[in-house]
């Protein structure tokens, strides 16, 4: 049973199939967490008696700063996946979640930036969590760099799981030698262990988005895998028979 | 002592060969603190000021541009698939290369921050605390370049890709360093700071080496 299990996994049709079911949930689940998370941030919540109305951009910004972090921890994992058992699934999942990965810390970069301007008055300061967060972008342009460089594939797949790896290592390093170094960012919003600093009627919300995001991160994952899985199998007959090409 | 012996002999008949080779990032060095005060200004209160930051900053580019020669060469001569085949773990081979990678072309580059300190106006202490950091951290930094290279080796363009990849892991040594330098110019003591800078060191020392022989062995098994 297990073994069965384990071989579903080596095989890019029987994923093709499941993850565009699982596409399209993830797909429906993050269209109606983000429907109801936005209106309820944006209109309903209340206005911080601080910020204005401009700290409506939580509800953008901390989801996919979220995002941008986990996706490199799923990144790395799949990394370890490669390199232990050497699915060629993970592959595909590490460079799917690169690319995405990598698009949210931008969008996470963007967003603090546009907040910075009311809050602090410039778009870029050197903060601890803006630097962080700066360089992780650097360590996902590495990772796509480099499999783009490399002349063989395998070999660039391995490559890059080797460079995740060290960059997974070094990132809490990274992390906490930063925060040393210049501390400014108001603290993290919403934290597991403690009770968070907002009222309910704005942290709400919040987690409704967060969870929103994940889904949409989700569905992009999987829309880039699938794309992924058909171009690498593009040889193969149940990909010409489902694409309906003809020798 | 046997191949580990043959190994650093190895390399020093390769520097005598190539004494260029030592100097180049020397004189990359030299020629980047001379842009400073061209570009900045002659002042030596400034430039004594910003100076540590500038040394520390130009050696690691220094550093960087060394990545290519420590696995190119002997991957093309096919000396890396030898050792392969030795009675020594590879990872053991891979350590003992980056060691004496540091010894013949970092260590001659430390060696020159008193110069170029002196050329930035900066005082004697300063210029003390300097090299310790640079003793103590570059360690780690050649264990990061080595596995630039590494990774790289079975790269279409690999010149600049490996600097690309490889600068972001430099941040915490980069921050440490920094910290050492101006907690002495502020008369702070600097002990836990260095210790944590010999620590990274240290676990790069141990951990990298395996990183890189992996990394290598993809590379002969990809070509293959």
């Amino acid at each position: 049973m297990a073994w069965r299990w384990f071989h579903q996994w080596g095989s890019p049709r029987w994923f093709y199939e499941r993850a565009s079911r699982w596409q399209a949930w993830a797909g429906w689940i993050a269209v109606i967490l983000l429907a109801v998370g936005t209106v309820w941030g944006l209109a309903i919540a209340p206005v911080d008696y601080q910020q204005g109305h401009s700290y409506r951009i939580i509800y953008l910004h901390v989801p996919v700063s979220f995002l941008a972090q986990a996706l490199y921890l799923a990144m790395a994992i799949a990394a370890a996946v490669l390199l232990v058992w050497r699915m060629k699934l993970a592959d595909v999942a590490m460079q799917s979640l690169a690319i995405v990965g990598f698009a949210f810390c931008v969008l996470a970069l963007a967003s603090g930036a546009i907040w910075g301007k009311p809050t602090w008055g410039t778009y870029w300061v050197w903060d601890a969590r803006l630097t962080s967060m700066l360089i992780l972008a650097f360590l996902y342009l590495g990772i796509i760099g480099l499999r783009s460089a490399m002349l063989d594939p395998n070999t660039a797949g391995k490559a890059c799981a080797i460079l995740a790896l060290v960059g997974a290592i070094n990132l809490p390093i990274i992390k906490y030698s930063v925060e040393w170094w210049n501390t400014l960012h108001q603290p993290a919003s919403l934290t597991l262990t403690e009770k968070p600093a907002m009222p309910a009627s704005m942290w709400v919300p919040l987690l409704i988005n967060i969870c929103g995001y994940y889904a949409a991160a989700a569905y992009l994952v999987f829309a880039s895998m699938r794309g992924l899985v058909l171009h690498r199998e593009r040889r193969a007959q149940w990909v010409r028979e489902l694409v309906g090409a003809h020798d | 002592m046997g191949i580990e012996w043959r190994i650093i002999q190895r390399e020093w008949r390769l520097v005598m060969a190539r004494p260029g080779e030592v100097l180049k990032p020397m004189w990359f060095l030299l020629l980047v603190i001379s842009l400073i005060p061209l570009a900045l200004s002659p002042d030596s209160t400034l430039l004594a000021e910003i100076g540590p930051a500038m040394i520390w900053v130009a050696t690691l580019l220094a550093i960087l541009l060394n990545m290519d020669h420590l696995f190119k060469d002997d991957y093309s001569e096919g000396v890396l698939e030898q050792w392969l085949f030795w009675s020594r773990p590879f990872a053991w081979c891979v350590a003992i290369k980056l060691l004496t990678h540091w010894l013949f072309y970092i260590l001659p580059l430390i060696l020159m921050t008193p110069i170029v300190g002196l050329m930035l106006s900066i005082e004697a202490d300063v210029i003390a605390v300097l090299l310790v950091t640079l003793l103590v951290a570059t360690p780690a930094l050649t264990c990061f370049s080595g596995l630039g290279g590494a990774l790289t080796l079975g790269a279409a363009r690999s010149g600049v890709l490996g600097v690309l990849v490889m600068l972001p892991l430099f941040v915490p040594v980069v921050i440490l360093a920094a910290g050492v330098i101006t907690r002495t110019t502020d008369g702070a003591g600097v002990g836990p700071l260095l210790a944590l800078l010999a620590a990274f060191s240290l676990g790069a020392a141990i951990l990298m080496p395996l990183a890189i022989a992996a990394a290598i062995r993809l590379n002969i098994g990809g070509s293959t």
